[in-house]
């Protein structure tokens, strides 16, 4: 593949400009937009008409926007802080322990990954209903764990599974119980996977629209997802404002995902193939 | 695996021959049990929370499905069977078979056709890349994953916005349409050509990042003894990589589908798709429109099934695929 020909030199500069145009246009409109002061009349001009923190502004005093994310972040954290809890013990149980039904436990976690959660919105709404967890954002964590579990168990199952035995085994035989074990020697051997997932239940509870959107009512308990949405109604399509909260909603995922791409794909690929 | 456990008991249990039953014998009867309980322990909270929220909502929605539910229902929560109804109502009604499904099941397999395609161009690419190319080609692709679905549907309204967008702002200048006249939003088929792009410029990534990671794993010798074969590019890749990487593609396939087929953000957020033009309705939006906006619960319940029979469908063919792959192997 070193006998690369000027014509074929071409072709491959041809291809990663498509690839980056395409890829990054849409990146590029939004935060544009979101500086550009005539953003609403802007038509096709590829450079913004100036630079304003204008719309910025008058999404935060305006659209309440600051609680919008404070309440994502919550949300997020909340999520993060259960999954990993509950995923770590469920992924040693199935990568460390053998016993009866452990493979029809996993194959029940990987199908259960399939049921799509927009059918559970109706039972989810009304069973929240009647523990009073509408409108708050604890009930809105909850979800978000069950969410968020079947995908962390098996990305961790991969990572404990990776730690030699032995390594526990050495442990065991330096007196340690199984919890001094698990604290002092598995704990810090998985750790990378733990943040892997952690970034991931994040990303899915900050991006989560429809449960969002059913659960709450007040307009102070929205996540930034859902009081963009309500934002842009209101207002009648303030695009530049529009585009401001979209690129405040953007930017976090976009850090967790350059931080974390290679171990993400990765564990992707291994949780599927497994 | 049982077998196994159960052979390994009695060793461990040390029950010398000539006291039976001692307290020693009991001790390590009990830290056998303690030992074969430990797995579940551990699996317990995990358990219990898919089982709460992932489980017995989906037996709910079943059970929903054969009511008529509304809100006298809901306030009272008293049940209302009414049998098969809301299934005859909807799957005798010529909107599910003209509108909805082909909606739904047209447009996934559009946009999964072009997501693997796309995205194993671009895995191909990068391969070909030299090392700051690739990390800048692969960092690029990673902010199109990571663009949320809420904020990327936004954007993509807006480039296509009818009077103030960049699409038809271009075109204006070029003078091809009159802005004026023009909503690429009303019509179906420019509805969802823009929900396509949309949703395959979301889930390429995933299929590129995945499928570059599977040809790294194929060994140096076959493509280059293929090349000594005079086999062309052409040749070399549906010859040696598809069929070395066979599981990969399965495997972003049968995601792409699953995820393609139950989109709701990407079409409930655009102008109109939120039923005010019920020509763009697909099974998840149909679904959550007949339920809370229109308090037909049992109803929206019905289509929920419906979608995920479908979906449960396609996993079987998922699972059976995965393990028939796994017999070749």
């Amino acid at each position: 593949m070193n006998r690369t020909s000027t014509a074929g030199r071409l072709w491959l500069g041809v291809a990663v400009a498509a690839l980056l145009c395409f890829t990054l246009f849409p990146v590029y409109w939004m935060v544009s937009s979101a500086f550009d002061p005539g953003a609403d009349h802007r038509g096709s001009a590829v450079l913004p008409s100036g630079f304003t923190l204008d719309h910025f502004r008058y999404v935060f005093d305006t659209g309440e926007f600051g609680q919008y994310l404070v309440n994502s972040a919550l949300v997020g954290v909340g999520t993060v802080l259960l999954s990993g809890a509950l995923a770590l013990f469920a992924a040693i149980a199935v990568a460390r322990f053998q016993f009866r039904l452990r493979t029809k436990v996993l194959v029940m976690i990987l199908v259960v990954q399939m049921v799509p959660l927009e059918a559970l919105v109706i039972p989810l709404f009304l069973q929240m209903r009647s523990l009073e967890l509408l409108n708050s954002l604890l009930g809105l964590t909850i979800v978000y764990l069950a969410f968020s579990l079947p995908f962390a168990i098996w990305t961790l199952r991969g990572f404990v599974a990776t730690v030699p035995k032995e390594v526990e085994e050495a442990a065991y035989l330096d007196g340690c119980g199984w919890w001094r074990m698990f604290s002092s020697v598995l704990l810090p051997l998985v750790a990378p996977g733990l943040v892997a997932t952690s970034i991931f239940a994040f990303i899915v509870a900050w991006n989560e629209f429809v449960f969002a959107f059913v659960f709450m009512q007040d307009d102070s308990k929205y996540t930034a997802a859902v009081g963009l949405h309500r934002f842009f109604g209101q207002y009648s399509t303030d695009w530049g404002a529009v585009m401001a909260g979209s690129t405040l909603i953007t930017l976090p995922v976009l850090v967790f995902f350059v931080l974390v791409q290679r171990r993400l794909a990765g564990g992707l690929a291994a949780g599927a193939i497994r | 695996m049982a077998a196994e456990l159960t052979r390994k008991d009695p060793e461990r249990a040390p029950a010398p021959a000539g006291a039976p039953a001692g307290p020693r014998a009991a001790a390590a009867r009990r830290a056998a049990r303690l030992r074969a309980l430990r797995p579940w322990l551990l699996l317990a909270p995990a358990l219990a929370v898919l089982a709460v929220l992932l489980f017995w909502p989906l037996v709910r929605v079943l059970l929903l499905s054969f009511q008529d539910y509304g809100l006298r229902q809901i306030n009272t929560g008293e049940s209302n069977y009414i049998g098969l109804g809301n299934y005859r109502e909807i799957l005798g009604d010529s909107f599910l078979w003209r509108t909805v499904l082909p909606n739904t099941v047209l447009f996934a397999v559009v946009c999964v056709l072009a997501t693997v395609v796309v995205g194993t161009l671009v895995a191909l690419l990068l391969q070909r890349l030299g090392r700051v190319w690739r990390i800048i080609c692969s960092s690029v692709v990673m902010m199109a994953w990571a663009m949320p679905a809420v904020t990327g549907t936004y954007v993509w309204v807006w480039i296509f916005d009818p009077l103030n967008g960049v699409v038809s702002g271009g075109l204006d200048g070029l003078g091809a349409i009159e802005p004026r006249e023009t909503n690429w939003f009303t019509d179906r088929w420019s509805f969802y050509a823009i929900a396509a792009l949309n949703v395959v410029h979301h889930g390429f990534p995933f299929v590129a990042i995945t499928v570059y990671a599977a040809l790294l794993t194929i060994p140096r010798e076959l493509p280059e003894a293929a090349l000594m074969d005079g086999a062309n590019a052409w040749q070399r890749f549906w010859n040696v990589t598809v069929p070395t990487i066979r599981p990969v593609f399965l495997v972003v396939t049968i995601l792409s589908t699953i995820w393609d087929f139950k989109v709701f953000a990407q079409i409930y957020l655009m102008p109109g798709g939120a039923g005010s033009n019920p020509e763009v309705l697909n099974l998840g939006v149909w679904s959550y429109i007949q339920s809370f906006s229109r308090n037909q619960y049992g109803m929206g319940s019905a289509i929920a099934v419906l979608l995920t029979l479908l979906l449960l469908g396609i996993t079987v063919a998922y699972v059976r695929a995965l393990s028939n792959e796994r017999d070749h192997l």
